[in-house]
């Protein structure tokens, strides 16, 4: 799918998060969206993804408008998110988190499930099945009749992204999804991604951790102070003195520590 | 196992009952009917409805104008639940947007208008009331006994709680529960949460105008007294005390609180009791009972009985 960002800006009480931000991500292309802290990387996402409604500007999902569109219209499209803070659905198992997700995909309304008509029979099949292969990915499989918040939070965070694949979404977006992940449970979050994009999905993954996405993106944009600084290949972005000014804090002062490259 | 065991007890009580309880055995159990939309709004759509005794008066005149009419009492008993329905739809769906206790509000002020219209209503029998409404009939077969209405009131309750079975364990129940703990996370996994909960607020709307149907036939007059914001507390009582988000829950609730209260009755109409106990103690029945289940049993008596019985058994 291809995501057209054309010149969208988003302020808070006239202060701009982000600012006449444009980019666009190609089919099947992995593109990461790097900066420091309050760069509005967590914002443009929310735009995207349609949790924030943006001031102006064009997004474009294959060419239709999704600017006005509340967020479980965007879903509908194929948009599906992994969100940064780990939202599981409490009180539901592992299985029934994931089965959620195929909502975008699936029709069976309430009439279909009140009277237990064949189109209710037709979509839980399809969307059991499809959740068991999800968790299945994620390496959950063992959790999948445990409820939701009895996860330990590496594996709150692979349901978020079992949850979004079960829509089999065209493009995905993921919020730092490595942050507060162990070594291992990162590695493996790398690979699933890396299979991700050779299975040709197109993705948008804001990262804080540079490292993290600088072996696994096609493509990086780096975000300061809501505006784009550069936007090129990794090796391209590495040594970029725009980029390394921003991270090193050289340019406006006062910035937070702790986001170097 | 239970919910066979429990479907045997509801069908031999009413043969089991003096005749003379037969009555309250049929508004009972209509209002366990009510209660169990008031539960699933609560439950799965976190909205709370004050004025759910305006969908089972929508429901009992319907019923009833159209009986008195001449329509087919079958008919008018299957059209009550859709008007309910529709009026709730055209009432909730301004208030999708909104959040938090407006929909609560709104319910109310519904009722209390409804009430005030009813009672000019000369078409509707204005304050007097709407007589003459014929008993329930299908064909030439007609109902005339307590005993038939207790059966048709539980044929009701079954509906109700066999369609709020089914929703809850859905695709769309899904995503209401799901919507319950995270709206964004729903959303943004396809759920159109406003007009779910808009549905469920229909679909209880439909369960009180289909009880308010039985009822019209049931008693055969209709007046606006019958519906007082009193009734509407009465199943948010219900609902609260008996347990939200299970399906025995409202069941439950409703027993007991009729119990209660006709328990309170009794013991108002005493000899030495001053004239106006029996009004005293049914009205603050309510208040403290809430408040007590509230601090004691917050997640009502069915979820807090089967935790507690889960305990012991391990």
């Amino acid at each position: 799918m291809r995501l057209v960002v054309d010149r969208v800006s988003r302020a808070f009480g006239g202060v701009y998060a982000v600012r006449d931000v444009s980019l666009t991500v190609e089919p099947g292309e992995l593109r990461a969206v790097i900066g420091p802290n309050g760069a509005g990387k967590s914002t443009l996402f929310a735009l995207i993804g349609g949790q924030l409604a943006a001031n102006a500007g064009r997004i474009e999902v294959d060419g239709r408008p999704v600017r006005r569109l509340p967020a479980h219209r965007r879903a509908r499209l194929g948009i599906g998110v992994v969100f940064q803070a780990a939202r599981i659905f409490t009180g539901m198992t592992a299985a029934e988190n994931v089965m959620v997700g195929a909502h975008a995909t699936t029709r069976a309304g309430f009439l279909a499930g009140a009277l237990r008509l064949p189109a209710h029979h037709r979509d839980e099949r399809e969307i059991r099945s499809r959740a068991l292969a999800c968790l299945d990915r994620t390496g959950l499989a063992d959790w999948a009749d445990r409820p939701a918040e009895e996860l330990p939070l590496g594996q709150q965070r692979a349901l978020q992204l079992a949850r979004a694949l079960c829509a089999r979404p065209r493009l995905l977006l993921l919020d730092e999804p490595a942050s507060g992940l162990r070594a291992g449970e990162r590695e493996s979050l790398a690979a699933l991604i890396g299979d991700l994009r050779a299975e040709g999905l197109t993705m948008l993954l804001v990262e804080h951790d540079v490292g993290f996405v600088m072996r696994l993106a096609d493509q990086v944009t780096v975000l300061d102070l809501g505006r784009v600084i550069a936007s090129g290949p990794p090796a391209a972005i590495r040594t970029d003195p725009a980029v390394i000014a921003a991270y090193l804090g050289t340019a406006p002062a006062g910035r937070p520590e702790g986001s170097h490259p | 196992m239970k919910a066979a065991a429990g479907c045997a007890a509801a069908l031999a009580l009413p043969l089991l009952l003096p005749s003379r309880h037969l009555a309250t055995f049929v508004l009972l159990t209509l209002a366990a009917a009510v209660t169990v939309g008031v539960s699933l709004l609560m439950g799965y759509a976190g909205q709370v409805s004050l004025g759910q005794a305006s969908f089972y008066a929508i429901g009992a005149y319907a019923a009833g104008l159209l009986a008195v009419h001449g329509t087919p009492p079958l008919l008018g008993l299957l059209l009550a639940p859709v008007l309910a329905a529709a009026a709730a739809a055209l009432i909730g769906f301004p208030l999708l947007r909104l959040r938090g206790h407006h929909l609560a509000f709104a319910t109310l002020a519904v009722q209390l208008i409804l009430l005030s219209l009813l009672a000019q209503a000369s078409w509707a029998g204005g304050a007097i009331g709407l007589q003459g409404i014929p008993r329930f009939s299908i064909g030439g077969y007609s109902l005339t006994d307590d005993l038939g209405y207790a059966y048709l009131a539980l044929l009701v309750l079954g509906i109700a709680l066999l369609v709020s079975r089914n929703v809850v364990s859905s695709r769309a129940g899904r995503g209401l529960r799901a919507a319950a703990t995270s709206e964004i996370a729903a959303a943004a996994s396809g759920v159109p949460v406003g007009g779910y909960r808009l549905a469920v607020f229909a679909l209880s709307a439909a369960f009180a105008g289909l009880a308010g149907g039985v009822y019209a036939f049931f008693l055969g007059y209709l007046a606006p007294g019958s519906f007082p914001v009193l009734l509407s507390i009465e199943y948010v009582v219900m609902a609260v005390v008996g347990g939200l988000g299970t399906i025995a829950g409202p069941v439950v609730g409703a027993v007991l609180i009729v119990v209660l209260v006709q328990v309170l009755n009794t013991l108002g109409t005493q000899p030495g009791m001053p004239d106006y106990a029996p009004s005293v103690l049914s009205y603050a029945v309510y208040a403290l009972v809430l408040v007590v289940c509230v601090l004691y049993l917050p997640k009502g008596v069915v979820p807090s009985v089967s935790a507690a019985l889960h305990a012991r058994r391990r």
